[in-house]
C-alpha cells in the first residue's frame, strides 16, 4: 500500500513550495518549458495519452475534453480552473493551492498553450480568501519570472491568469453555475447544450478543469503522457489525494495511487482507524453526493471502476468515515439540509424536492415520522432523480437513498423512537 | 435560379406517440407537437423571452435513444426522432414535476384570480399529480403584496418559472425585476422593495402562469366563467397592437394581450397604456346623454333619436356642411362621412390630424416593412420621432434588434433611453436632420434587410431631409416604416379625406370625435368657429367642442365599437367592441348613417362590414379586403401614391428657439381619465438642457411662459443633461394643458419665446 | 462607499474580462468591505458603478451566502454544521459558542446585542480536517477547536477591531 509522492511536488519535496525558487528546486517549470517547445496539439496529445480523468467529481478525461474545442472558432478559447471545491469532505484543492501554487499555475498555464487561449480564470469558492491570497503571492511571482503573462519562458506564448472569488453557494462548482457566476451573474446552471467546450465563459469555447486535474499536468508533460497512464489500472490511472475526514484518527489529504488501495487501507492504516472501541458504520467515500458504503465493502480498491462496481462513485475523493457512534438518519438529515440549503432554486424537482426531503427527514428525526414516509421518500428520489437541469438534486438523493437501503432498520428505529441527541462525539485535542 | 441550387430537405419527419409528424428541421419539439395537435406540458417555455432555459422540468419526455428524459422545450425535431410525450416514464415525470411544483403551491383556486384561467391548474387537472402527498405546512408570506400600482405579487403561488424575470431584464429591459435569494427560498421582488415601474410591466401578468402575479384593477372583478373575450386592437396609437378584451356585464373589464399573438404587430405585449387606458370609458368627463341647446341657449339632455333629428334638422337648415373627422375614427366612420357629404348639397369631409405632404411621397413610395422585420434586420436607422412614448411596442423590437445583434442607428433631436443601446447615434439639432443623415448611411450601408423607420411629422417638416433619406435608403435597399402621428391617420389618408387644418366658415360643422379647439392651430379654429351656424359634435368625453355645440352625440370608445384601423404599417385591422358602451351613445358610424336618413338621402349600409366592403370597392389603398379577410391578425393596405398631396410650407414660423414636441406615453387624454393609471400619469412640460435654461434665466421646476405666434401656455421646467441645446422640448400632456395652441393648424415648424411666469 | 470608490476598484481590472457583467461580484464584494454587509445605498453603488440595475446587483447579491444584506456584526463567525463537522461536535460546539455571547442559537445568524460578534451556521468550509471548525470573516478556517478554545477565541475577537480588508 504505498502512499504515491510523484505527482503533487509537495509531498515529494516534503514542504511547502509556496516560494518560486522552492518550487523550481524543486523540479518546477521544466515541464512548462517543455511543453512551450513543443507543438499545441502534441501537448494536447500528452494530456491524452496519460488518461488523466477529471478529479473533480466527474472523472471525465482530461485530453478527450480539451481535444472537444473547436480549433477554428471565431471566438478566443479559455481555460477555467474550478476552485470552488464545496463538495462536503473535500478539501484536497486547499492544500494544493495553499501548499504547491505554482504546479497550479504550471498545470493552468500548459493547458492554455495546448488550447490555444490566452486567458485563463482560476475561480476559488469564497470561504478560500486565504488561499486566494497565497495563490496571488504566487502568481505575482511567476508573473515577475515570465511564467505568466506575454511572451512565457521567452516563447512567444502569451498568457493571462485571474484569481476571481465565489461569495458562498456550492452550486458553482458545477461547471456551467461557476461559469454563469465568473460572468456576474447568479450561480446557476446552465443548460445543456451547448456544452462549455463549445460555448461556455462569454459563449466562447472554455476547457474547465478541477484544480487537481490541472496541478497533475505539468508532471504528465516532463515525464510523457504514457509514463502517467502506467501508474494504477489502466482505465483509473495516475494517483489521487484523498481527503478524510470524520470519524478517523489521522483526517487529512492523502495522495494515493488508484487501484492500488483498499478502502479499509485508507481508513485504518493510512487515516489512523477509528477511536479504541469504535466500529465501523459507514462511509461517503467520493463526497457527500455518493452513495454510502457499508462494512462489506471495505476491501474495495480506490479506483473509478471499482467503486462503480460496489454503487458508488469516487467523485471528489472526499472520504467522510462515520463509526458506530453517528445515526445514520441524523447524517441523511445533515445532508439534507445541505443540499435543500444550497440548491440554486432554477429548477423545480430539485427546488421544492430538496425542500421536501429535509422536513421528512427531520419529522423522522424528531420522532414524528411515519413508517409511509420511506415509501414517500422513496418515490419522491424517483420523481427528482433524471430529471433535474444539473446533477445537484442527484447527488442529494444519492446517499440517503442508499442509506435507506443498507440501514433501513435505523430508520425504522428513528421513525418509531426519533432520534435521541447523540452525546458529544468527539473529543477535541486542541488548536 | 433558384432551381439550380442543390435543394436542402425542408422538412423533417419524426414520430410522436406513434403519430408521423413533419416538421422544419429546427423545430422545438414542445412546438411541432403543438402543430400536430399534442399538447407536451409547459411553464417556463416562451419563446419571446428568448431561447429556452429548461428551468420548470414540466416538458420531460422521452426520446428514443437518448439518455435519460429530455426537455421538449429545448430539444430540436431531428430526423427519424421517435418521441413519447404520455407514455409511462414521460406521464410519470410529468405527473411528478406537478406534485412537486403544487408541493409548496397553496391550494387557493377557488379565491384565487387566476382560478380558470391558470396553466397550472389546467395542467394539474390534465397531466395532474395522482397524489399530493405534502403534508407539512407550506411556505407563507404575507398575502398579496404590490408590486406596483397596477401589478399585485402573492408569492406563496410563484412556481419560479422564471417569465417575468426574463421580460423584465431580457425584454423591456428595465432590469427592475430579480429573483431573490436561492433555493426554496427564491422569490421574485424588485431592488429593496421599490415599485415595479416599466411601460410595460402589465405583461409580466399575461405571462405568470400561476395567479402569483395579478392585476389590481381587475382583482376579482370577474372569474372567467362570466365573460367573453373578443380579440381586438388596441386604439390608443398608431402601432395597433392586438389586443383581447375581456367583457363582463356589457363593460370591458380588462384588456390582456391576445393568447395567440400576433408576431407580426406586437408580438402579445402591450403598453401599460394599452393594457390600463380602458377605465377611461368611466371618467367623470365621458358623455353618457345626448344634450341639444334650446331655445335659452342651456344645454339639456335628451333621447338619442331627439338629438339625431335636431341634428339634421341643423344641417338640413345649413346652406353647407363641413363634417371633420378625427384621427381615432375608424375606416367606416371616415368613409360614411365622405358619403354622407356626397349626398348632402354644399357638403364636405376632411379630417384633423396631421397634415399630408407630397414631399413624403418618396419614401412611403418604397417598400414597406412589418415591426417584425425589425428583429431580423442587419440595421435598422431610426430618423426622428420618440418611439418610447408614441410608439412603444416599436421601443421593444428595437431593444430586441440590438439582442439579436442587429445595428441600430438614431438621429434626431429628441433624447431617448434607446440612445444607449444605438450603434450609432445622433441627436441633431431642430430642423437639422440632413446632418445626422451621413452616419446613417455608414449604418446601413452592406447592412443584411436593412430597415429605415421615420417619422412622419419630423420628416415632412425638412422635405430635404425626407429626400435624402430616401435616396440612402433607395441606394440601401432598405425597406421602411412610418412613424404616422395619428391612430388611424394612415387609413383616414388612404380613405382619400383631405386634412383640415383650418377652419372653413360656414353652415354646419360636424365634428366627429374631433375637437379642433384643442387640437394645433386652435386659437385660429376659436376665432373663426363663432362663424360656424351651427355645432353638432360626436364625442366620448367632454372638450371644448362640446362645449360650443348645439348637439352632443355621444359616441362610442375604441374598444366598444366596430370597425377597422389602418396601424402606421399599414396594416388594417379590427376592433371589435368588448363594450357596450354607455346605454345613450351610439358608433360614430351609426350616428353618420342615421344623419342620412335623417337629412332625406338614406346610404344603402346598415352595418359596418357593409361600410367596409363598399371601402375596399371604391378605394384602391383597400382594395380586395373585407372583414373576412383582415381577419383576426389584418392584412395590409396598399399603398397607393397621392397625387394631390399638397407641398407644405416648412420655414418656421416665429421668434425665439425652435419648438419640438412630443406626447409621452402617459402624458395623454386617456392617461389622464383613466383612473387605474392615477400614479403613472405625467403632466406638460417643458424640458431644456442645462445651457438653455440658464440663458433664459430658468431652473428645475420653475414656471415657463411659452409662446409662439399661434398661443402661449405656461408650464413647468425640466432641466435635462441629455436634452440638445437650442431647442424648446415641449411634452404636450392632456388638452387642458392648452399646449397644442402652440402649433399652427399646418404643424408647420415653430419657434417660441420662453420667459419666466411670474 | 461611493460609486466611485468603486469604480476606482474595479477599473484596473475591468481588462481580463470580456464582459463587464463580470465585475458584478468583485464590486460586491469590495462594497462589503467598510461596513461589513451591504445595505440598499451600497448596491445602489455597485449598480452605478457596473452599470447594471440595482435589482439585478442585489438578486446577484442574494444568491450568495457571504453576501450580507442585514446587518451584520463587526466579526462574523461562522460555525461549519456540516457532515464532518457534526460528527466530530459542531453542533455542541455552535450553542456553547451562542451561550458564551449571550445570544439565542439560531439556524441563521445571530448578533451580539452590541453588534461585536455575528455567529452564524456554514456549509462545509473545506476543513474538514479540521472538524469542528469555523472560520472569522474570510480568514483562514481554524480546527479543530475545543469549548474552551472557542470561547477564548470571541473573546479575543471582541475586543479586536474589525480589519478593513477582508474580500477582494
Ligand atoms: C453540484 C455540483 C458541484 C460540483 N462542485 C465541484 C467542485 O467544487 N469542484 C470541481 O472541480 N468540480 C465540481 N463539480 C464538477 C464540475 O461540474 C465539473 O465536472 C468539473 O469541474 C470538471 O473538472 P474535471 O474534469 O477536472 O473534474 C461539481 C458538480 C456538481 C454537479
Ligand atoms: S438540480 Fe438544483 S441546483 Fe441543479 S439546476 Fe436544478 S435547482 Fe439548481
Ligand atoms: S417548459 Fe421545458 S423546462 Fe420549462
Amino acid at each position: 500500500m504505498p502512499i504515491m509522492n510523484n505527482v503533487y511536488r509537495h509531498t515529494t519535496a516534503g514542504k511547502h513550495l509556496t516560494d518560486l525558487a522552492d518550487y523550481e528546486a524543486a523540479g518546477g517549470y521544466v515541464a512548462l518549458k517543455k511543453a512551450l517547445g513543443m507543438d499545441s496539439d502534441d501537448v494536447l496529445y500528452q494530456f491524452h495519452r496519460s488518461g488523466l480523468r477529471g478529479r473533480g467529481g466527474a472523472g471525465f478525461p482530461m485530453g478527450r475534453k480539451a481535444s472537444f474545442l473547436p480549433k477554428d472558432s471565431p471566438h478566443p478559447s479559455y481555460v477555467v480552473c474550478n476552485g470552488d471545491e464545496s463538495e462536503p469532505g473535500t478539501f484536497k484543492d486547499r492544500e494544493i493551492i495553499e501548499f504547491n501554487p505554482f504546479q497550479l499555475l504550471e498545470g493552468i498555464v500548459m493547458a492554455g498553450y495546448a488550447v490555444r487561449s490566452h486567458q485563463t480564470y482560476i475561480y476559488l469558492r469564497g470561504e478560500y480568501e486565504h488561499q486566494a491570497n497565497v495563490l496571488r503571492a504566487a502568481l505575482a511571482q511567476a508573473k515577475a519570472a515570465g511564467y505568466v503573462g506575454d511572451n512565457i519562458a521567452g516563447s512567444g506564448y502569451a498568457c493571462n491568469v485571474t484569481i476571481y472569488l465565489g461569495a458562498g453557494a456550492y452550486i458553482c462548482g458545477e461547471e456551467t453555475a461557476l461559469l454563469e457566476s465568473l460572468e456576474g451573474k447568479r450561480g446557476q446552471p446552465r443548460l445543456k447544450p451547448p456544452f462549455p467546450a463549445v460555448a461556455g465563459l462569454y459563449h466562447s469555447p472554455t476547457l474547465i478543469n478541477n484544480v487537481e486535474t490541472l496541478a497533475a499536468l505539468p508532471p504528465i508533460i516532463e515525464n510523457g503522457g504514457d509514463w502517467y497512464a502506467a501508474i494504477g489500472p489502466e482505465k483509473s490511472p495516475g494517483s489521487k489525494l484523498f481527503s478524510i475526514s470524520g470519524h478517523v484518527m489521522k483526517p487529512g489529504n492523502y495522495e494515493i495511487v488508484l487501484g492500488d488501495t483498499t478502502l479499509r487501507e485508507l481508513i485504518f492504516d493510512i487515516a489512523g482507524g477509528l477511536r479504541p472501541g469504535r466500529a465501523f458504520k459507514t462511509c461517503w467515500v467520493g463526497g457527500s453526493s455518493v452513495p454510502v458504503l457499508t462494512e462489506e465493502h471495505l476491501d474495495t480498491p480506490l479506483d473509478y471502476e471499482s467503486l462503480q462496481g460496489v454503487g458508488t462513485f469516487l467523485g471528489s475523493g472526499g472520504c467522510i468515515v462515520m463509526d458506530d457512534s453517528g445515526c445514520v438518519v441524523r447524517a441523511s438529515l445533515r445532508l439534507a439540509h445541505f443540499y435543500r440549503h444550497e440548491s440554486c432554486g432554477k429548477c423545480s424537482p430539485c427546488r421544492e424536492g430538496t425542500n421536501w426531503m429535509e422536513k421528512i427527514l427531520q419529522r423522522m428525526v424528531d420522532g414524528t415520522g411515519r413508517m409511509e414516509d420511506l415509501e414517500l421518500l422513496d418515490s419522491l428520489f424517483g420523481r427528482i432523480s433524471g430529471k433535474t437541469l444539473c446533477p445537484l438534486a442527484d447527488g442529494a438523493i444519492a446517499p440517503i437513498k442508499s442509506s435507506i437501503k443498507y440501514f433501513r432498520d435505523d430508520f425504522v428505529r428513528v421513525i418509531e423512537n426519533g432520534s435521541p441527541r447523540p452525546e458529544p462525539m468527539w473529543e477535541v485535542a486542541g488548536v | 435560379m433558384s432551381d439550380a441550387l442543390p435543394t436542402k430537405p425542408t422538412m423533417v419527419t419524426i414520430s410522436i406517440n406513434g403519430k408521423e409528424v413533419q416538421a422544419k428541421p429546427g423545430t422545438i419539439l414542445v412546438e411541432a407537437a403543438a402543430q400536430a395537435g399534442i399538447e407536451i406540458p409547459i411553464f417556463c417555455y416562451e419563446p419571446r423571452l428568448g431561447p429556452p432555459i429548461g428551468a420548470c422540468r414540466m416538458c420531460l419526455v422521452e426520446v428514443e435513444g437518448m439518455r435519460g428524459l429530455q426537455t421538449a422545450c429545448s430539444t430540436p425535431v431531428a430526423p427519424d426522432m421517435v418521441v413519447h410525450t404520455n407514455n409511462e416514464a414521460a406521464a410519470t415525470a410529468q405527473d411528478g414535476v406537478l406534485e412537486l411544483l403544487l408541493a409548496n403551491h397553496p391550494l387557493d383556486c377557488p379565491v384565487c384570480d387566476k382560478g380558470g384561467e391558470c396553466p397550472l391548474q389546467d395542467r394539474t387537472f390534465k397531466f395532474g399529480p395522482g397524489e399530493t402527498r405534502f403534508v407539512e405546512p407550506k411556505r407563507h408570506f404575507p398575502k398579496p403584496l404590490d408590486l406596483s400600482t397596477e401589478v399585485a405579487i402573492d408569492r406563496e403561488r410563484c412556481i419560479a418559472c422564471f417569465r417575468c424575470i426574463r421580460f423584465s431584464q431580457d425584454v423591456s429591459e428595465d432590469g427592475q425585476l430579480g429573483f431573490q435569494e436561492r433555493g426554496a427560498g427564491t422569490e421574485v421582488a424588485t431592488f429593496s422593495g421599490e415599485p415595479y415601474e416599466s411601460r410595460f410591466s402589465g405583461n409580466i401578468i399575461d405571462l405568470c402562469p400561476v395567479g402569483a402575479l395579478t392585476s389590481i384593477p381587475y382583482r376579482f372583478v370577474s372569474r372567467p366563467w362570466d365573460v367573453q373575450n373578443a380579440p381586438s386592437v388596441c386604439g390608443l396609437c398608431p402601432v395597433g397592437c392586438n389586443t383581447e378584451l375581456t367583457m363582463r356585464e356589457g363593460e370591458t373589464k380588462r384588456t390582456t394581450g391576445r393568447p395567440n399573438p400576433n408576431m407580426t404587430v406586437e408580438e402579445g405585449w402591450l403598453c401599460d397604456k394599452g393594457r390600463w387606458g380602458y377605465p377611461a370609458a368611466w371618467s367623470a368627463d365621458r358623455i353618457l346623454r345626448p344634450l341639444v341647446r334650446d331655445a335659452n341657449g342651456t344645454m339639456v339632455e335628451t333621447s338619442l333619436e331627439a338629438a339625431v333629428d335636431a341634428a339634421a334638422r341643423l344641417i338640413a337648415a345649413s346652406s353647407a356642411t363641413q363634417i371633420l373627422v378625427g384621427a381615432a375614427s375608424t375606416v367606416e366612420d371616415g368613409f360614411l362621412a365622405q358619403e354622407l357629404a356626397a349626398v348632402l348639397p354644399n357638403a364636405a369631409a376632411s379630417r384633423l390630424g396631421f397634415p399630408d405632404s407630397a414631399d413624403l411621397e418618396p419614401l412611403r413610395a418604397l417598400p414597406r416593412a412589418e415591426l417584425s422585420d425589425i428583429d431580423t434586420a442587419g440595421a435598422v436607422a431610426v430618423v426622428g420621432g420618440d418611439v418610447t412614448n408614441r410608439h412603444p411596442i416599436v421601443e421593444l423590437r428595437l431593444r430586441k434588434l440590438v439582442r439579436n445583434r442587429g445595428a441600430l442607428a438614431m438621429v434626431g433631436p429628441r433624447t431617448s433611453p434607446l440612445d444607449a443601446r444605438a450603434t450609432f447615434g445622433a441627436r441633431t439639432a431642430p430642423g437639422q436632420l440632413s446632418s445626422g443623415l451621413a452616419v446613417l448611411a455608414a449604418a446601413l450601408e452592406g447592412a443584411s434587410a436593412p430597415l429605415i423607420i421615420w417619422d412622419e411629422a419630423d420628416l415632412a417638416n425638412e422635405p430635404a431631409a425626407a429626400a435624402e433619406l430616401a435616396r440612402i435608403a433607395t441606394a440601401a435597399g432598405a425597406r421602411q416604416i412610418e412613424l404616422a402621428v395619428d391612430v388611424n391617420g394612415r387609413g383616414l389618408r388612404a380613405l382619400g379625406l383631405p386634412c383640415q387644418t383650418a377652419p372653413v366658415a360656414a353652415g354646419a360643422l360636424v365634428a366627429v370625435n374631433a375637437d379642433p379647439l384643442e387640437s394645433p392651430g386652435a386659437m385660429a379654429w376659436a376665432d373663426a368657429i363663432d362663424g360656424v351656424g351651427a355645432i353638432i359634435a360626436v364625442a366620448t368625453h367632454r372638450s371644448a367642442i362640446t362645449e360650443r355645440a348645439d348637439v352632443v352625440l355621444p359616441t362610442l370608445m375604441h374598444h366598444e365599437v366596430e370597425g377597422v384601423l389602418v396601424s402606421t404599417t399599414g396594416r388594417a385591422q379590427r376592433l371589435r367592441p368588448g363594450s357596450r358602451g354607455p346605454r345613450e351613445a351610439a358608433a360614430a358610424w351609426e350616428l353618420l348613417i342615421a344623419l342620412s336618413h335623417r337629412t332625406g338621402t338614406p346610404l344603402p349600409f346598415r352595418t359596418p362590414a357593409q361600410a367596409f366592403a363598399a371601402v375596399a370597392a371604391a378605394r384602391p389603398p383597400f382594395a380586395g379586403l373585407s372583414y373576412s379577410v383582415v381577419g383576426d391578425e389584418g392584412a395590409p393596405t396598399t399603398h397607393v401614391a397621392q397625387s394631390s398631396a399638397p407641398q407644405r410650407s416648412t420655414d418656421a414660423v416665429g421668434d425665439g428657439i425652435a419648438l419640438v414636441v412630443t406626447t409621452e406615453i402617459f402624458g395623454d387624454a386617456v392617461s389622464w381619465r383613466s383612473d387605474a393609471l392615477v400614479s403613472r400619469r405625467t403632466p406638460a412640460h417643458l424640458v431644456l438642457a442645462p445651457q438653455q435654461a440658464a440663458t433664459l434665466g430658468l431652473v428645475q421646476d420653475q414656471r415657463a411662459r411659452v409662446s409662439s405666434p399661434f398661443g402661449t401656455c405656461i408650464l413647468p421646467v425640466v432641466v435635462d443633461a441629455q436634452a440638445p441645446e437650442g431647442a424648446a422640448f415641449v411634452a404636450m400632456g392632456p388638452p387642458a394643458s392648452g399646449t397644442s395652441a402652440l402649433l399652427a393648424g399646418e404643424q408647420v415648424p415653430v419657434n417660441v419665446m420662453i420667459e419666466v411666469a411670474e | 462607499m461611493t460609486a466611485a470608490d468603486i469604480k476606482a476598484h474595479i477599473d484596473p481590472i475591468r481588462h481580463e474580462y470580456a464582459d463587464g457583467r463580470s465585475l458584478v461580484l468583485p464590486a460586491l464584494k469590495y462594497a462589503q468591505t467598510e461596513q461589513g454587509w451591504l445595505p440598499p445605498e451600497a448596491l445602489a453603488a455597485v449598480a452605478e458603478a457596473t452599470g447594471y440595475s440595482q435589482a439585478y446587483v442585489e438578486s446577484v447579491a442574494s444568491f450568495y451566502d457571504r453576501l450580507y444584506l442585514e446587518p451584520v456584526g463587526k466579526r462574523v463567525v461562522s460555525v461549519c454544521i456540516t457532515l464532518s463537522c457534526m460528527l466530530r461536535g459542531s453542533d455542541e460546539l455552535i450553542e456553547g459558542m451562542c451561550e458564551h455571547l449571550g445570544v439565542e442559537h439560531s439556524h441563521g445568524a445571530v448578533t451580539t446585542p452590541d453588534g461585536a460578534i455575528t455567529i452564524q451556521e456554514a456549509q462545509c468550509l473545506g476543513a474538514c480536517d479540521k472538524a469542528p471548525c469555523i472560520q472569522v470573516d474570510a480568514e483562514n478556517t481554524i480546527g479543530p477547536l475545543g469549548q474552551s478554545e472557542a470561547n477564548a477565541l470571541l473573546d479575543e475577537l471582541r475586543a479586536a477591531d474589525r480589519p478593513r480588508e477582508l474580500w477582494r
